[in-house]
């Protein structure tokens, strides 16, 4: 098991800074009207999306050449260290509500989401899991049981917040890590069918839920409710056609979708640079998780292999359920897009991600 | 084991790599769908949500007379409108508004809280209430200017010109039948607004200009309208008349030089009057027209060649028709006299008989001729056809009051354009209202010509015609109407006003229909005074009328 340091993969890295190049062009598009209109200042987020770019290269660059098998040791603290934040997010006073969540940590200009801390960390935790206990995966009491109890606490503690998307992506992220690292596929069939009746018990819980579903299938039927956001979207999207209305020139970003910069920043690339720009982001996406499973596939140890494409997945089942929703594939859940949505912990955090990607792929077989 | 597992991993990535590449296909057809196939429709619908149409008002085309004296002018006027959706602070403003523009605040609430991009507040308001709202400034309100129409002559040429509504759009008169002319092309500005209701600021999408109305040249001439105008406001004066009409006309071109009624209103407050002041009586009102008429048996019996002008008639006072006695408005009658002097003398029973011989096709093939039974045609509107008995219907009672004027219903219009064909050599043409039409650069858009109808009498008719009716100013009943160096030509008419249950006692219609000069007509007159107090003898109270229109006239058309 010799491994020698070699080269990051470069497909990988370019890729994101093309992603992370566009994002920045597309969140100062996206934001200027709102920006000028909330904050008098159009540049507001191009500013912070910028800061928090070059934070997120640094933190890249940072994990890039750190040796990745450290994470492996520090796994078990920095998932109670996340823990301890989803909880005090919670506590009221300490966490920031926004939108009717309570997700955000910190004072001043400074805040972060634990949420975007648990998507890192939780993937942290699951390849040093199965990694340690790979020879138990078949065995559901011993092997999988004990990952999905951690997955239900953080899930648990996400959903309280309330941040549906962040919490699917992470169990889903977790699925499938649970599927690559060899766990019995009956075992992740029963799973999902639980999934499955859980998730219709979830929306019947609460209203909103079933109207968003409802919302989802036919948006038309409630246009300035819950239909709203759908209905924008797709305008934007679809007023995009095959080149776009021209950079810059998005009308839906005038504040008929709500949150241009954020969620759905997607549908203001698809109207500004058409299909082609949103083309562009999906094979943006196709070499990211090609790589992505390719470094998995050469990682030189089974830690290496799942801490890969637990990263990789992450970002993925963002990106292909930010995407799904804001074309109106999926019902709406709130979620950014990887790289792309201003947002600043979840950028720094991914970008982290990334460069323990980067790092795992120097340190491949040869 | 590392390496089993590691063939594990690798399988199953190989399967989790095929399944996000599906899902990456299924939503690049998601995306191909959305931007190729439902592009247009969504982008339809995203540019309806922002789009909104104010419409800007085109300046309507200005109402000129034949020379080019403004008879009706278009001039700016702000009115108040309202965004709501840029409204802050609803209560507020409509508290504000109310206050100023003196409106109700609720109901204005009503309006302000509607979901619609743009509402009319007050139209055309006064300059404190614009300048008292320009100051409050008050967001989603604005002020834009229309067009109010201005009639600098009031009342003058009021039934010619009409009257448009607060839209600008014609109502009456020429402003009415020239309205595709005059009201010109809406333009609008087309804005793109935000969700919030603000103009999204480098995306005003099209500035469709508004095109100017065309300007309409009416064949009036001010100076004998005013002339017109005044004689009427004295006669009313004088006779203490319900009404009375004046219609001036080119006999040669049917071009209408003056047209006035009275009662009349002023065009710029026309709200203030009575409908029944908007009545343009001289196009709309159908009269038994009495004596005038006879100018057109005349014609008729001369054109048929069944009476010469020196044929002698024997005036008894009365004449028999059908078991009916027909008396002459002369007492004991004319005695023996020339068909020249039965005209002169208006005589009734000379007619009666000239009427009887000429026969009821004959008489009508004139009456078709010279248009009765028909409008005329003039472009302005609530044109009468008058009242004519059927020819198959037709007795000879009938044909016999009919040849002095009465079982007959004809408007001044009808009687003046039949008329205008006897004097001006045969030709019976249409009347004219308007001469040409002009664009804002003034270029010609459209010009009426002499409309032509068809040649009633041959012009050796009409040059006798001419003679005995100059012969009945200067010897016959038309003596009043006579000014002094002019060769004048006309005929008095009296006539009982028909009504529900046949003549109305004491009502009478006295006209008077002249021309000068008499052997070449250069401009024909129709007087009617409607029901005047006292003498109502057409002679009498008509032929001054006009005898004080031409005078003053005549020294001006000669120049």
């Amino acid at each position: 098991m010799a491994s020698r340091p070699g080269s990051p993969d470069y497909i990988i890295f370019y890729s994101v800074l093309a992603l992370l190049g566009l994002g920045i062009v597309m969140v100062y598009s996206a934001s200027a009207v709102s920006a000028n209109v909330n904050f008098n200042d159009s540049y507001y987020f191009l500013k912070r999306q910028i800061i928090w770019a070059v934070l997120g290269l640094l933190a890249m660059i940072f994990t890039m050449n750190i040796d990745y098998h450290l994470w492996r040791k520090l796994a078990k603290p920095i998932i109670l260290i996340t823990i301890v934040l989803l909880i005090l997010v919670l506590i009221p006073g300490m966490g920031k509500v926004v939108n009717g969540a309570r997700r955000w940590l910190g004072s001043g200009s400074l805040y972060i989401q634990p949420s975007e801390v648990a998507k890192l960390s939780m993937v942290l935790f699951t390849a040093y899991y199965l990694a340690n206990y790979q020879n138990k995966i078949q065995s559901f009491v011993k092997g999988v049981v004990p990952l999905l109890g951690m997955l239900a606490v953080i899930f648990g503690l996400i959903l309280k917040e309330p941040d549906l998307g962040t919490a699917l992506s992470i169990a889903g992220t977790v699925f499938v890590l649970l599927f690559i690292a060899g766990a019995r596929v009956w075992h992740l069939g029963s799973l999902t069918a639980v999934g499955v009746v859980g998730i219709i018990l979830a929306i019947l819980a609460e209203p909103y839920r079933l109207k968003r579903l409802i919302a989802f299938n036919d948006p038309w039927a409630d246009p300035l409710d819950t239909g709203y956001h759908i209905i924008q979207s797709l305008y934007a999207i679809g007023s995009g056609g095959i080149f776009g209305v021209g950079l810059g020139r998005s009308r839906e970003k005038f504040l008929y979708l709500p949150e241009p910069h954020t969620d759905f920043i997607f549908s203001i690339l698809g109207e500004e640079l058409g299909l082609i720009g949103t083309t562009t982001i999906l094979v943006l996406f196709f070499l990211f998780a090609w790589r992505g499973f390719k470094i998995s596939m050469s990682a030189s140890d089974v830690y290496g292999s799942v801490l890969a494409s637990g990263i990789t997945t992450m970002i993925l089942v963002q990106a292909l359920m930010n995407i799904a929703v804001v074309t109106a594939s999926m019902p709406v859940t709130g979620i950014p897009l990887p790289f792309l949505s201003f947002g600043g912990s979840a950028l720094i955090f991914t970008m982290a991600g990334v460069g323990i990607l980067l790092n795992i792929s120097k340190n491949v077989n040869s | 084991m590392a390496s089993t597992s590691h063939v594990t991993i690798r399988k199953r990535l190989a399967v989790v790599l095929i399944i996000v590449i599906l899902i990456m296909g299924a939503l690049s057809c998601r995306l191909g769908y959305l931007q190729l196939y439902q592009s247009h429709w969504l982008s339809e619908n995203a540019i309806d949500q922002r789009i909104r149409n104010i419409p800007v008002e085109a300046r309507r085309g200005n109402i000129y007379d034949r020379k080019g004296q403004k008879l009706a002018v278009s001039i700016s006027i702000e009115s108040v409108y309202a965004i709501p959706a840029e409204i802050r602070d609803v209560e507020t403003t409509a508290a504000n508004l109310a206050a100023i523009l003196d409106l109700d605040k609720n109901k204005l609430l009503d309006k302000l809280k509607k979901r619609q991009a743009f509402t009319w507040i007050a139209r055309k308001v006064t300059t404190e209430q614009a300048e008292g709202v320009r100051k409050v400034d008050l967001a989603g309100i604005g002020l834009t200017e229309e067009g109010e129409r201005y009639y600098p002559q009031d009342n003058v040429a009021a039934h010619v010109l009409g009257f448009t509504g607060l839209d600008s759009q014609g109502l009456d008169g020429v402003e009415l039948t020239f309205d595709q002319y005059l009201r010109g092309n809406k333009g609008s500005i087309v804005i793109e607004y935000d969700a919030k209701g603000r103009e999204i600021p480098y995306a005003v999408h099209r500035y469709l200009a508004p095109e100017v109305g065309n300007d309409v040249y009416l064949t009036l001439d001010i100076v004998i309208q005013q002339i017109v105008e005044r004689e009427l406001d004295k006669v009313m004066q004088e006779t203490k008349a319900k009404g009375a009409s004046i219609i001036a006309m080119d006999p040669y071109t049917g071009e209408i030089l003056a047209l006035a009624n009275r009662p009349d209103y002023n065009p710029n407050h026309f709200a203030e009057y009575e409908p029944k002041n908007w009545r343009n009586a001289a196009i709309s009102n159908a009269f038994e027209p009495g004596s005038t008429f006879k100018i057109l048996t005349t014609t008729a019996a001369l054109g048929e060649k069944i009476v010469s002008l020196n044929e002698r008639f024997f005036d008894s006072g009365a004449i028999e028709v059908q078991g009916r006695t027909i008396h002459c408005w002369k007492h004991g009658g004319h005695g023996s006299e020339t068909f020249k002097e039965v005209v002169e003398n208006s005589c009734n029973t000379g007619f009666v008989t000239v009427g009887l011989r000429l026969g009821a096709e004959n008489f009508y093939k004139y009456l078709h001729a010279f248009g009765l039974g028909e409008t005329t045609g003039i472009d302005l509107p609530g044109e009468a056809k008058g009242i004519m008995i059927k020819e198959s219907k037709v007795t000879p009672i009938n044909l016999a009051t009919m040849a002095m004027g009465q079982s007959i219903a004809v408007t001044p219009i009808q009687l003046i354009d039949a008329v205008c064909a006897v004097i001006n050599g045969g030709e019976h043409i249409k009347p004219q209202i308007v001469r040409e039409i002009k664009n804002k650069d003034g270029a010609m858009v459209k010009s009426f010509a002499k409309e032509g109808l068809g040649q009633v009498i041959s012009n050796e008719v009409s040059v006798e015609v001419k003679e005995v009716l100059e012969s009945v100013v200067a010897n016959g009943t038309g003596k009043n109407a006579a000014i002094e160096g002019y060769r004048i030509g006309g005929k008095t008419g009296t006539a009982q006003k028909v009504g529900a249950g046949g003549y109305m006692p004491g009502k009478y219609i006295a006209s008077f229909i002249g021309f000068a000069p008499a052997d070449k007509p250069q401009i024909v007159f129709l007087v009617a005074i409607d029901e005047p107090e006292g003498i109502y003898y057409g002679g009498q109270i008509a032929a001054p009328v006009f005898k004080n229109v031409m005078q003053d006239v005549l020294p001006y058309i000669k120049n």
